[in-house]
């Protein structure tokens, strides 16, 4: 999957997961989602385990910091690099 | 459902009452439709620890929609949780197993229904569709959102718990220290901000739903509830063990670690259409 494509999926999980009432294309890669679209920090898990379903990868609990999970860019990095592990 | 709710229909007895389950009391709650008998009743099971209290609310409000089309419906609280005697750390699945079958018997030999059902969330939904394994005659089983590994139940449950705090650190929450590390030796562990014996922790974890095809034969529903379209594959699975499984997704935020109210509408809905299905009621 390409970085774009992949990055497209992420927003897609994004407003499933989290009940965002926007479009996925209205999500910017960089967008602070908990700033600019009003995430709850707590729900930011919702989305680690329809990451780990879809991508059969695995988070270790070192993964789950703010900065990881503040923005799709920074999200898709960390299933690419899960996925590099795997 | 048979027609929509009056004012007058819509009142329904709610009762305190008290089950006796060994050396515990617990506390629950009976609603009863307006018209006697019921034409079925259910029991409640809750889920654990955090994720009860979360769902405290959508419990009442299913279990008075199911009194409202004439289904008794009753609440219960394990020992060591909500009014039941005991404390949380004490609790084990052995005694709260007991708690299931006597609220059980004090549904099939107090609410004058003829059929029975059970109706779990989460780890209730587990310890729900264990019962059906030995109660063959349940008219009907439904399962919200169940764990059907307890192992990796307890794996999310914790690093969900890793998650909040790291995430809400910057937000002046509590920032982690090393106690992490030293649970490992520790009699108890601090499960969400609940204490969990070792025990507890060990028999949850030998919770598996999906380790073979189940005898059950009656109806049941697993709602798997999620911002998600489709039916997760361990949801799936789980259905197809039964004889008349059926498995559904329901968009619903989720209603048992959500803080604060939440509009359990869809989840009732599917269950209330799923109940007239499978009772009639």
């Amino acid at each position: 999957m390409s970085d774009a494509a992949l990055r497209e999926r992420v927003k897609e999980l994004v407003v499933e997961c989290l009940f965002l009432d926007v479009a996925p294309s209205s999500i910017n890669d960089d967008d602070n989602l908990m700033e600019v679209h009003g995430v709850d920090s707590v729900n930011l898990f919702e989305i680690v385990v329809a990451l780990e379903e879809d991508y059969g990868i695995s988070f270790e609990d070192e993964d789950f910091d703010v900065e990881t999970f503040s923005t799709v860019t920074s999200i898709a990095a960390l299933v690419e690099r899960k996925q590099a592990e795997a | 459902m048979r027609g929509a709710p009056t004012a007058a229909t819509a009142r329904a007895a709610e009762s305190s009452v008290e089950i006796v389950s060994g050396e515990r009391l617990l506390r629950a709650v009976v609603h009863l439709p307006s018209h006697e008998p019921p034409r079925a009743a259910l029991v409640f099971v809750h889920p654990f620890a955090e994720e009860k209290k979360c769902s405290h609310r959508v419990f009442v409000e299913m279990a008075r929609a199911a009194a409202v089309a004439g289904c008794a419906a009753l609440r219960f609280d394990f020992s060591g949780c909500g009014d039941s005697s005991g404390t949380f750390p004490e609790a084990d699945l052995g005694a709260w197993r007991r708690d299931l079958r006597a609220a059980f018997r004090y549904a099939r030999e107090r609410l004058g229904a003829k059929r029975l059902g059970l109706l779990g969330l989460r780890l209730g939904a587990a310890l729900a569709a264990e019962l059906a394994e030995e109660e063959l005659e349940l008219a009907c089983l439904a399962l919200w959102e169940p764990v059907v590994e307890g192992e990796r139940y307890l794996t999310l449950t914790m690093r969900r718990s890793v998650m909040r705090r790291r995430l809400t650190a910057h937000e002046g929450g509590v920032e982690l220290d090393e106690e992490g590390e030293e649970e490992d030796e520790a009699a108890e562990i601090d499960f969400d901000g609940y204490l969990v014996s070792r025990e507890m922790q060990e028999q949850i974890a030998e919770v598996d739903l999906l380790d073979e095809p189940k005898a059950y034969p009656g109806p049941t529903l697993v709602l798997n509830l999620s911002g998600r379209a489709k039916v997760s594959p361990a949801m799936a699975k789980l259905a197809s063990q039964y004889v008349s499984g059926e498995a559904l997704p329901v968009r619903q935020e989720p209603i048992w670690s959500t803080v604060g109210l939440v509009d359990a509408g869809p989840t009732i809905g599917a269950t209330m259409s799923w109940l007239t299905r499978a009772l009639g009621v």
